[in-house]
């Protein structure tokens, strides 16, 4: 007879812990820690002084707490977090408002090592270090392959570039610009090689 | 140190580009947008939009433009007056900060978010429930 | 009207509070207080001092309870504690033990 969803209603104040393996709807105010195995939702009137846990924590209101889903986190239109953020996949919307650290994924691993792992004395300012030949700066590729195969983004290496060493396993091709609205630059590429 | 320095564009003109295949280390500034579809290590100081393309890297200390927007993989910190936007497929470690700041399911990331905004006083904050101050973060 | 549901599967261990209706299907220790009805299901637990307009239980509740108006102790609830209401119903196959004050 009680909805499969609960719901703090929207005058509702809880001071203490909220726990349980189902779904929870807060559209009032709770204060303590809220630690669900179902989904938790924060509505857009919700307010949450609290750590968050559900399976997928969905905010649309105002927490003040870590947020942590075990599946996903997504902070829509009209959130404002204070708060750390933890979950295999987060999505935030433009109008959402965070501030805090976040973290997707168990472990992320540095994105752009390839270069790096090359020049371990290198440092990204300043320093007129000279760039390792091609072939040795190619080898590795700039993305972790080891991580899930849905998770690694497609292109490991730039294709067409001339310093193709295929030493990584994972398939090239070119990578297409991500804005549709790009034109080959004839002309208007300024950068310069290092000397 | 190499510097790269975009020129002014006029109306039409399309973005300085960094090609795919092309690496660069130093500091790039410029007045206008700049795509990168290669390998760039250093700091990225534009006055236009930054597109970090799908394939492409950046290494950097610092990052500022006017928005961002991140296919491939970044490092470093982040600096917009307007838009920071991560999209699915992205991998990006560092301090983002912008007036908004929109991170699409399916990207990966790890690092700060810091945008201006009051929590309602209920929380904590100054700010009344539902008002929000967007102030932009990065000032130049 | 809008209402706070505690569903079955969840447990509050704490204080609340609320202006609206309020139905425990799950478990409740600590303060409960609304101003309109609190209905407590069967298969609830509360373990709250429980304040409302009205009261209507089917569960299981230990603490004292205050409405305004009425208390309503249905079949198969369990109550331990002091009932003080303007009217109490408890009806058979309730179990209660406590004292029942309705001069409000």
């Amino acid at each position: 007879m009680a909805a499969n969803v609960s719901i703090i209603g929207r005058t509702t104040r809880i001071r203490g812990r909220v726990t349980g393996d189902v779904d929870l709807e807060v559209q009032g105010f709770v204060e303590g820690e809220i630690a669900m195995g179902g989904d938790v939702t924060i509505d857009t009137q919700g307010m949450v002084s609290a750590a968050v846990r559900g399976r997928r924590v969905v905010v649309r209101g105002a927490v003040k707490g870590d947020l942590h889903g075990e599946e996903a986190v997504v902070l829509e239109d009209g959130a404002r977090v204070v708060g750390d953020v933890r979950s295999p996949r987060i999505a935030i919307a433009s109008g959402a408002l965070v501030r805090g650290f976040l973290e997707t994924g168990e472990s992320l691993g540095a994105p752009a090592k390839a270069s790096r792992a090359q020049q371990p004395a290198a440092r990204p300012v300043a320093a007129p270090v000279r760039v390792a030949p091609a072939p040795a700066r190619a080898a590795a590729p700039p993305l972790p392959a080891a991580k899930p195969v849905e998770k690694v983004a497609q292109a490991v290496l730039p294709a067409g570039s001339n310093n193709n060493v295929s030493a990584a396993p994972a398939p090239r091709r070119p990578p297409p610009p991500v804005v549709p609205a790009l034109k080959r630059a004839k002309g208007q590429i300024a950068k310069k090689k290092e000397r | 140190m190499a510097q790269a320095r975009t020129s002014s564009p006029s109306v039409d003109a399309e973005p300085a580009r960094i090609g795919s295949g092309a690496r660069v280390r130093g500091r790039i500034h410029g007045e206008g947008d700049l795509v990168v579809e290669g390998q760039v290590e250093g700091d990225l100081a534009i006055r236009g939009e930054l597109t970090v393309a799908e394939g492409a890297s950046v290494t950097s200390g610092a990052i500022e433009a006017r928005s961002v927007t991140i296919a491939g993989a970044l490092e470093g910190d982040v600096a917009a007056t307007g838009t920071v936007r991560l999209v699915a497929g992205s991998r990006v470690r560092g301090n983002l900060r912008g007036s908004s700041v929109a991170i699409d399911d399916g990207a990966r990331f790890s690092g700060r978010l810091d945008c201006e905004f009051d929590l309602p006083p209920e929380l904590g904050g100054t700010s009344p429930r539902g008002e929000v101050r967007g102030r932009t973060a990065a000032r130049r | 009207m809008a209402s706070t549901v505690i569903g079955a599967g969840i447990t509050v261990d704490g204080e609340i509070t609320t202006d609206e209706d309020v139905v425990v299907a799950g478990t409740v220790r600590g303060k409960l207080t609304a101003k309109e009805g609190v209905t407590i299901e069967h298969g609830a637990t509360v373990e709250a001092d429980v304040a409302g307009a009205s009261l209507t239980v089917a569960g299981s509740l230990t603490g004292n309870v205050t409405a305004s108006e009425r208390v309503d102790l249905q079949s198969g609830a369990r109550v331990i504690g002091n009932v003080k209401a303007a009217r109490v119903t408890i009806a058979d196959g309730a179990q209660f033990k406590g004292n029942v004050d309705m001069d409000i």
